[in-house]
């Protein structure tokens, strides 16, 4: 017997194969396509202006929800109050909120990819995924993956993709292996919007969606909660081992607790009150600041609160920086109606050099090279990455069939 | 379309991905054909728990940059491609396995899986060897070398799978068997 028939031999009764119907069911795999961005999203940016979106002719309209025009607040729609205690703002209102029998998010991530050799002759692609869910107050229900096309992001870009033939297929380089290309899909299949649905029983964070209607209502304990939550919470780190929020220290605390408070104003099935909370805890993490206004990447008005983040990279996936630019982070919130619209990564300084990266377990040799990283063209000051939540609401409404 | 449903029987691999960029639904038909082998595949290396994240994973990634596969490589190697990116996530934790193995004699890789020993009686004793040749191998030695004896690839397929050059992964290979054939008693070798 040689050691390839030892190998054999070993571990023998893991290698039997099981029918594809009982994996599905025990792996429920399809209940993760909607769960991937949520964790690994690189936050595109995007003045996906509403005219590309409409070309697109995939983007469903933003519906509002009923409190979205009648919200009690200071001033009207659309107006912003004082900067200093906007997020506080933004908690009362969260806090007014309805709460319904289902939880219903629809939710676009775009990142922005550059097409083209050089700064002078390229265009800009905003490369989307969407997610729509509805689930009970229990966490089951429904969940359908948006298979939105990719869209030039600008008339401009619209021009010169045009001017290229309209091409359905646009080739962009890998950014993490020397001289491979990917490709973007331009135009959708006709028939495309039907959504890809799935059972959806979430976790967000390690967190169910009981744990959350449960999390206190008061920032300091919300904040103390939240300190035990055990997660990699690291942008990259070679160690598996998880810890809690408390074990950080400084920004990389501030980065954590915004990712959660973040995902407890979007996605998650929190309660107006845990909303609430969540914006006053935010509002006295140090560096967070109230900026302008900004439209956000669904043309919504909102105002900038900025995040004093070393990094926007997602935390937990990496063993290695992945960026070779640096980024800002900015919340665009409707504090009317204590709402968070989008998420937003902006270019601070572009992708320069290059580095080389850990070989991975399939022996490529990776490397990053700011010639291959889709923000290679940007400015400062142009949007990365986003995520835009078109809806977040409690509703009473039935979700569709 | 004129084609009729039960025609994606015998549709091959990209044809279906193609299909399901209008249709989502027609990406099941690849779990269907490819998640059994894949699944135990994982299991083997690393546990069924893992196992079970990481097929619902792999999958998850493929549909979601289906669009993306241009059809240039076997829709297996492209699949069993993402399942190895994810597969080396987990290099240390395997590694530890291996170790726990070796040390202790008990795979917990096995553990709550139905026991069956008359399978196993011969490999028992070399069980714990072996696992600590591998704890020892590197992450592109581990994988080459698995996919020859627990994927049942060949030379090419671990090559268009590992998107590494034909005679890398001979030398890989090379490498990790003389490993592994060190730590088994001199009678066992023949090859």
């Amino acid at each position: 017997m040689d050691e390839l028939d030892a190998l054999r031999q070993m571990r023998t009764a893991l290698a039997e194969q099981e029918h594809p119907d009982r994996i599905a069911l025990r792996t429920s795999w399809r209940a993760d396509v909607k769960q991937r961005p949520r964790r690994s999203f690189r936050i595109p940016l995007v003045s996906l202006a509403a005219t590309a979106a409409v070309a697109a002719g995939a983007v469903v309209a933003v519906s509002l929800a009923p409190s979205e025009s009648s919200a009690p607040g200071p001033g009207k729609n659309g107006a912003v109050p004082q900067k200093g205690n906007v997020l506080l703002v933004a908690a009362t209102n969260a806090e007014k909120a309805p709460i319904g029998k289902y939880w219903h998010t629809r939710t676009i991530s775009g990142e922005i990819h550059a097409v083209g050799k050089s700064a002078a002759n390229h265009y800009k692609v905003d490369s989307r995924q969407g997610s729509e869910v509805w689930t009970d107050r229990s966490g089951k229900g429904r969940q359908g993956h948006l298979d939105l096309p990719d869209v030039p992001l600008t008339a401009q870009d619209k021009q010169k993709w045009e001017a290229a033939g309209s091409p359905n297929w646009v080739r962009i380089p890998d950014a993490e292996g020397a001289g491979r290309t990917v490709a973007l899909q331009m135009n959708p299949p006709a028939g495309r919007q039907a959504p890809f649905r799935m059972p959806a029983n979430d976790r967000f964070f390690g967190l169910t969606t009981e744990q959350i209607a449960e999390l206190p209502t008061q920032p300091k304990a919300l904040e103390k909660a939240l300190l035990s939550l055990e997660g990699n919470w690291h942008a990259y780190t070679t160690k598996t081992e998880t810890e809690p929020i408390r074990a950080l220290r400084g920004q990389e605390r501030v980065r954590a607790l915004s990712d959660v408070a973040g995902t407890l104003l979007s996605t998650a099935p929190a309660p107006p009150k845990v909303r609430a909370a969540a914006f006053r805890m935010l509002a006295a993490l140090p560096g967070v600041k109230a900026e302008g206004e900004a439209t956000d990447p669904a043309g919504r008005i909102g105002t900038v609160i900025s995040l004093p983040l070393e990094t926007t990279m997602p935390l937990g996936l990496f063993t290695a920086p992945k960026q070779l630019g640096t980024y800002r982070r900015q919340w665009i919130i409707n504090p009317v109606t204590g709402k968070l619209l989008a998420i937003r990564d902006l270019v601070a300084t572009p992708p320069r050099g290059s580095r080389k990266l850990p070989t991975g377990d399939d022996g490529k040799p990776r490397s990053l090279t700011a010639e291959n990283m889709p923000d290679r063209f940007h400015r400062p000051g142009e949007v990365a990455a986003y995520q835009v939540f078109e809806v977040t609401e409690w509703t009473n409404a039935e979700p569709p069939r | 379309m004129g084609m009729v449903s039960h025609a994606r029987d015998e549709l091959d691999d990209s044809r279906i991905v193609a299909a399901s960029l209008e249709d989502p639904e027609a990406f099941g038909e690849l779990f269907r054909r490819h998640s059994p082998r894949l699944h135990a595949y994982i299991k083997r290396r690393l546990g069924l728990v893992l196992a079970d994240d990481l097929v619902s994973e792999t999958f998850t990634t493929a549909f979601r940059q289906r669009a993306r596969f241009d059809g240039r490589a076997e829709f297996s190697a492209w699949l069993w491609g993402i399942a190895s990116n994810l597969i080396a996530k987990h290099h240390r934790q395997e590694t530890r396995m291996y170790r726990a193995f070796a040390r202790t004699g008990v795979d917990p890789a096995e553990d709550g899986v139905a026991d069956l020993a008359s399978d196993r009686a011969s490999a028992a004793a070399l069980g714990p060897r072996l696992a600590k040749a591998l704890a020892s191998l590197s992450a592109q030695e581990r994988s080459a070398v698995l996919l020859l004896a627990w994927g049942e690839m060949s030379y090419a397929e671990i090559a268009a799978t590992l998107d590494l050059p034909l005679g890398t992964v001979k030398t890989k290979i090379h490498r990790a068997r003389i490993k592994l054939r060190k730590t088994l008693p001199e009678e066992k070798i023949d090859g």
